[in-house]
């Protein structure tokens, strides 16, 4: 009688095994193959919105392969989808999909991530980012790509040619939101994020950008709930 | 005996009817993994929800059976939600999920052998001893054998009983759907189990596929399978019971319903018995 480890390693290699003969195991495929692609289609609806449902079901179906399910929380599935599409040879058309990737997986942390604490005006210089913020640089217009890729949105009215962008993904309340940002707004909220002061932060995005007013960022951003302690 | 009666599983989808409002449900019960987050609106509601019903956390994804590839991470995440939402049960599933380096996230049968009953025992004593209390361990549905067996299904879970102290967890439906699709008899898997470590029933519908019956969870409760509950109902008492429904998940008002018919069979066989 085979030990227990080698009867599971045989059980996974013929629920894997498209070939396999056996017609109960390929209801066991299928759930696997469900789960992953309908835990895939969750975290990334703009990647599936824009290469089309059939699509993407066959880039599940490649990506399962190739970056295995390790964690019984499916929420935690598809981390490794933007490195994966950098090389999956039927995207290389799409050559803005491995940020918009990133840009989901963000949005898809973002959603999960622990709950800003509220900002103390008596403590103002201690600050850093809310846990669910997260930045992303692409030489590709990517707040552009997503609006008009999210429900509701006009696919037509996407311009790739707009430029490279800078994205901010933060949770409002329940409402994961994004936006693109000015220069100095970016290079202060990245210096937030690497743990630097507030006075250093605030020259650093100053230096960088003429047009960045301290009082009024500083503002803005703990009013959005962006910047917390 | 809990008088708990009948409860639902809660879903994201019925979140919005419990926005403001507390439908009669005797009790709620979770996937743990959908509330593992650290923060976000998961987390909120069930938070709310828990000072309103008793919640169980019901785990999917722990496979305590699996010989490779087990995640103490994950206990730990459970340990934590427990910790928060203190759930009138947790339990898991007799089942393996995992090989190293891939997760299957799916519910897959082990071979009722003393190997595999060592395993699951030894994990259960940990998982129980991190919680610091008993957790419930449920029965699954299979569409193929694991491998030649050394016991009975019920058999195998009244050992695990004994050796851990754990309760159980009963799928009724699972039972059924053993029965149909591997031979297995339902009522003397059920009559192998001490009547006391039965602490909680799940009942749900299947799907007939093809090949065999598949447990989608995805229809009501079939009329076979009600009448192995009415049997378990005699033969464990007014066990707690949850209605799951989890694809093509429907209105709320169907889950309640399904539940109200759960708790008529109880509360008729308590009567009976009374």
């Amino acid at each position: 009688m085979p030990s227990l480890l080698e009867m599971q390693r045989d059980f996974g290699a013929a629920l894997l095994d498209p070939a396999c003969a056996q017609a109960r195991m390929r209801v066991y495929r299928a759930n696997a193959f469900g789960n992953w692609s309908a835990a895939l289609a969750g975290a990334y609806p703009i990647v599936r919105a824009i290469v089309g449902p059939a699509f993407f079901e066959l880039l599940a179906r490649d990506y399962s392969q190739a970056a295995p399910s390790v964690s019984g929380d499916l929420h935690e599935y598809g981390a490794q989808l933007a490195a994966f599409l950098e090389g999956y040879p039927a995207a290389t058309d799409l050559p803005y999909l491995p940020d918009v990737a990133r840009m989901e997986w963000l949005a898809h942390r973002a959603h999960y991530a622990a709950d800003a604490q509220p900002f103390e005006f008596s403590r103002p210089t201690e600050v850093r980012l809310a846990p669910s913020a997260a930045l992303l640089e692409s030489g590709w217009p990517l707040a552009g790509i997503w609006a008009a890729h999210r429900e509701g949105g006009d696919p037509s009215t996407v311009d790739l040619d707009a430029g490279p962008d800078r994205v901010l993904v933060h949770r409002s309340g329940w409402r994961v939101e994004t936006c693109s940002l000015r220069p100095g707004d970016f290079r202060f909220l990245a210096a937030l994020q690497e743990r630097r002061a507030l006075g250093p932060a605030l020259e650093a995005a100053a230096a960088e950008d003429p047009a960045f007013v301290a009082r009024v960022a500083l503002a803005a951003w703990v009013q959005a709930g962006v910047i917390t302690q | 005996m809990s008088r708990l009666g009948a409860g639902i599983g809660l879903r994201a989808r019925h979140y919005p009817d419990f926005s403001g409002a507390r439908p009669a449900a005797g009790w709620l019960e979770v996937h743990s993994e959908n509330y593992f987050a650290a923060g976000g609106r998961e987390r909120a509601v069930l938070e709310a929800l828990r000072r309103d019903y008793p919640v169980s956390l019901h785990g999917v994804g722990l496979g305590l059976g699996s010989a490779e590839g087990y995640s103490r991470e994950n206990e730990h995440k459970l340990r934590a939600l427990a910790r928060r939402i203190d759930p009138l049960f947790v339990s898991e599933h007799l089942c393996w999920s995992a090989t190293a380096g891939r997760h299957f996230n799916d519910l897959l049968p082990l071979p009722f052998t003393e190997e595999a009953l060592l395993l699951v025992a030894s994990r259960v004593d940990r998982l129980q001893d991190l919680l610091q209390r008993r957790v419930l361990v449920e029965n699954i549905s299979a569409y193929v054998e694991a491998g030649p067996g050394e016991m009975s299904e019920g058999e195998f879970l009244a050992a695990l009983v004994r050796r851990t102290g754990c309760g159980l967890l009963l799928d009724v439906n699972n039972l059924y759907v053993n029965q149909v699709n591997l031979g297995r008899d339902a009522l003397a898997q059920m009559r192998a189990l001490d009547p006391a470590s039965v602490e909680e029933i799940h009942l749900a519908g299947y799907f007939a596929g093809e090949h065999c019956l598949i447990d989608t969870h995805g229809a009501r409760v079939a009329e076979l399978v009600w009448r192995l509950y009415e049997a378990a109902l005699d033969r464990f008492g007014p066990v707690p019971t949850l209605v799951e429904w989890d694809t093509d998940v429907p209105p709320l008002d169907v889950l309640l319903d399904e539940a109200a018919q759960a708790q008529a069979r109880m509360d008729a066989r308590h009567a009976l018995a009374a």
